[in-house]
């Protein structure tokens, strides 16, 4: 009790609230721009951090990773570009949402599923630390690979019109992730000779490419209305909060199974928020009862993907603190500030210093309310970014995403890159070929890759896949996933039979 | 109606092509996946990813051009033809953005960040804005703030040197 004292004395200290409050407010501003990701803007944090006492220093790099994880919808939901890789399934109805003319609601809905995603996150972090993390690490490369197989069965949610395309454009992205080095034994893959291939594509890159210049090329299709000085989004840009905060509590289903989806995959090294808030979605989507509602603008999507992928950062917490693992690179550079303070992170940090750990449980929670407060107050500002005419918002846009891709690696030939991936992106798009699944394939296939080949390493024996309990439960779940999809596809075909030919 | 069924059918003529653009690159691909040296530390090697990858989508593209070329009938290919420059110049401004985002990324190493991107912006933005002196006048405004500005506040206050140039 005397831990937990210390650690809220320090973390409700006027000056830690304060520096919370402008690191709660930088981290949704650099998320909000296409290009700058929560890890970029929590190294930027990290050398401010020095100076100051070690809670009071991860106090404010929380309040950024928290205020990063909701800043990646206001892209998502505006322009229709994640805004990080987090926010990904949060364009799938934001977007729609928003360009329906309510833009407030979908901003709203985004916000409020935050922050009770990051609220329950906490309390499962509080809880249940210590036996999610120890389960956590004794996860092998079999049962890696058995989960990346079951998240790529999430590609079903995500084809669009076409589950055949869908399938191509997710076999698209694996092939763009085995270019460069080949991820175990470095050996050099597809690079044509090329320097700028032979590290391999980026995966921001890839996402900005893909996402914010094949969406941005779409918005100018259309002369006339951008010719004419036509707004990104027309409508109501009222951010209703009160009414919005009830919306999303009435779906307290969704709300937690999206929040426990997102604490899980955080606790897993090196999963995370771009993996939770597909998860989260595609879960949603199959539990939903009006499944063809989603990417048509459902509050529900919104729900499910905000909630997710913020509960990540309280998942990601508990192998940090139960083991000193970092559960992925945002979490790696919260140990290395404690590390700079000569704080030692691994199984005694609970009880060598009890009072950090209870005040970092207690900065989570202020960190999402400062968020919440942030959001209310500013999002009015946020909103006036729909009104801005498209030829003035266009072209800023895009030399967002082409600072945020330079930024990422200060490498001239990642800019090269962007622009042959964003022209690859338009003609898919064009195509009419979902990109989501594309993108999952990116983030997937260096994962399955490494994981298939590691466990293959340990054992060659194929059958290991399908006798350990916790492989074989994931590899169930995806054929369980995949049955599921071909129902559910078989029962559209027959219903638009059925209103084709009503007399038969 | 017909309009829009040959609108269609253009769009699946298009798809078709690029059907077969990608296995063309996949197929070079798997060749390539599979003179890839095995390691002896390990049951798969380094190829072996890329031809189990490669081999599906080139299974599944097999499939999506036997469909395409069974649905679509043979006058298709002929307006298929036809309708390109009607699409082209329906979207010239898509191709204006991508023409100056190619000299824009591609002169930016050479001229710097801060001329490159003014140049840039306000080429698109009065491009793009109504023909009033306030809309030209807001865009040179804008251009100057994302340029010059966005590169002093990364190398002020980040320590990120944009390119400066040669």
């Amino acid at each position: 009790m005397d831990d937990f004292l210390i650690g809220a004395a320090q973390v409700l200290a006027p000056t830690t609230l304060i520096m919370m409050f402008f690191g709660s407010f930088a981290g949704i501003i650099a998320a909000a721009i296409p290009g700058f990701t929560v890890t970029m803007a929590i190294v930027l944090t990290l050398p401010l951090t020095f100076t100051m006492e070690p809670l009071q220093g991860i106090s404010l790099m929380l309040s950024v990773y928290v205020g990063g994880y909701t800043g990646g919808l206001i892209s998502a939901a505006l322009l229709g570009i994640p805004g990080t890789p987090s926010s990904v399934a949060t364009t799938f109805d934001a977007f729609p949402m928003a360009r329906k003319g309510e833009p407030g609601r979908a901003l709203s809905l985004g916000v409020w599923a935050s922050f009770f995603g990051t609220v329950i996150s906490t309390i499962v972090l509080i809880f249940a630390a210590p036996p999610l993390a120890i389960f956590a690490v004794k996860l092998g490369p079999w049962e890696y690979f058995a989960l990346i197989v079951f998240a790529l069965t999430i590609v079903a949610s995500l084809v669009g019109h076409s589950l055949q395309r869908g399938l191509i454009a997710a076999m698209i992205g694996l092939a763009i992730s085995t270019v460069g080095t080949d991820p175990m034994m470095g050996r050099p893959r597809f690079d044509m000779g090329f320097e700028m291939l032979a590290a391999g594509l980026p995966f921001l890159v890839v996402l900005i490419g893909i996402f914010a210049i094949s969406q941005l090329a779409s918005e100018v299709e259309d002369i006339n209305a951008i010719k004419t000085g036509e707004k990104l989004v027309t409508g109501d840009v009222e951010f209703k909060t009160w009414a919005v905060m009830r919306e999303v509590l009435m779906r307290p289903v969704n709300l937690v199974r999206s929040s426990l989806i997102g604490v899980a995959i955080g606790a897993l090294p090196g999963a995370g928020g771009s993996i939770a808030n597909l998860v989260a979605y595609d879960q949603a989507k199959r539990a939903s009862d009006t499944p063809e509602a989603f990417g048509t603008g459902t509050p529900d999507g919104i729900v499910a993907s905000e909630a997710g992928n913020s509960a990540t950062a309280g998942g990601g917490l508990i192998p940090l603190i139960a083991l000193g693992i970092p559960g992925s690179a945002v979490d790696a550079i919260l140990m290395a500030s404690l590390m700079v303070h000569g704080i030692s992170v691994g199984p005694r940090l609970i009880m060598d210093n009890g009072d950090l750990v209870y005040g970092m449980f207690i900065a989570m929670a202020v960190s999402s309310l400062m968020m919440l407060l942030i959001c209310i107050v500013s999002m009015r500002a946020f909103l006036r970014v729909a009104e801005v005419p498209k030829w003035v918002v266009v072209p800023i846009v895009l030399v967002c995403c082409v600072v945020g891709s330079f930024a990422l690696n200060n490498r001239v030939s990642d800019l090269y890159l962007l622009g042959f991936i964003g022209l690859f992106g338009y003609a898919l798009k064009s195509l009419d070929y979902p990109l989501a699944p594309l993108v999952l394939g990116v983030i997937l296939g260096p994962i399955a890759e490494t994981n298939l080949r590691r466990a293959l390493m340990t054992d060659s024996d194929w059958s290991l896949f399908f006798t350990r309990p916790v492989s074989l439960m994931f590899l169930i779940a995806a054929v369980l996933s995949v049955a599921w999809a071909v129902r559910g596809i078989l029962k559209s075909r027959n219903d638009q039979k059925i209103s084709k030919d009503p007399v038969s | 109606m017909p309009d829009t069924t040959q609108r269609q059918e253009s769009g699946d003529v298009a798809r078709l092509l690029s059907y077969v653009a990608l296995l063309a690159v996949s197929a070079g691909l798997f060749l390539e996946a599979r003179t890839i040296p095995t390691s002896r530390f390990e049951v798969l090697g380094a190829g072996a990813f890329p031809i189990l990858v490669h081999g599906t989508l080139i299974a599944l593209l097999l499939g999506a051009i036997v469909g395409s070329v069974r649905k679509l009938p043979t006058q298709a290919y002929g307006r298929f033809f036809s309708n390109i420059g009607q699409w082209a110049l329906s979207r010239r401004l898509v191709f204006v953005v991508f023409g100056c985002l190619a000299v824009y990324l591609f002169t930016m190493p050479v001229i710097g960040y801060p001329i490159a991107t003014f140049a840039f912006l306000a080429v698109l933005q009065i491009t793009f804005a109504p023909k009033t002196r306030k809309a030209v006048a807001i865009s040179l405004v804008l251009s100057v703030i994302f340029s010059f500005g966005l590169n002093w506040l990364f190398a002020e206050v980040f320590n990120v040197f944009l390119p400066r140039g040669r």
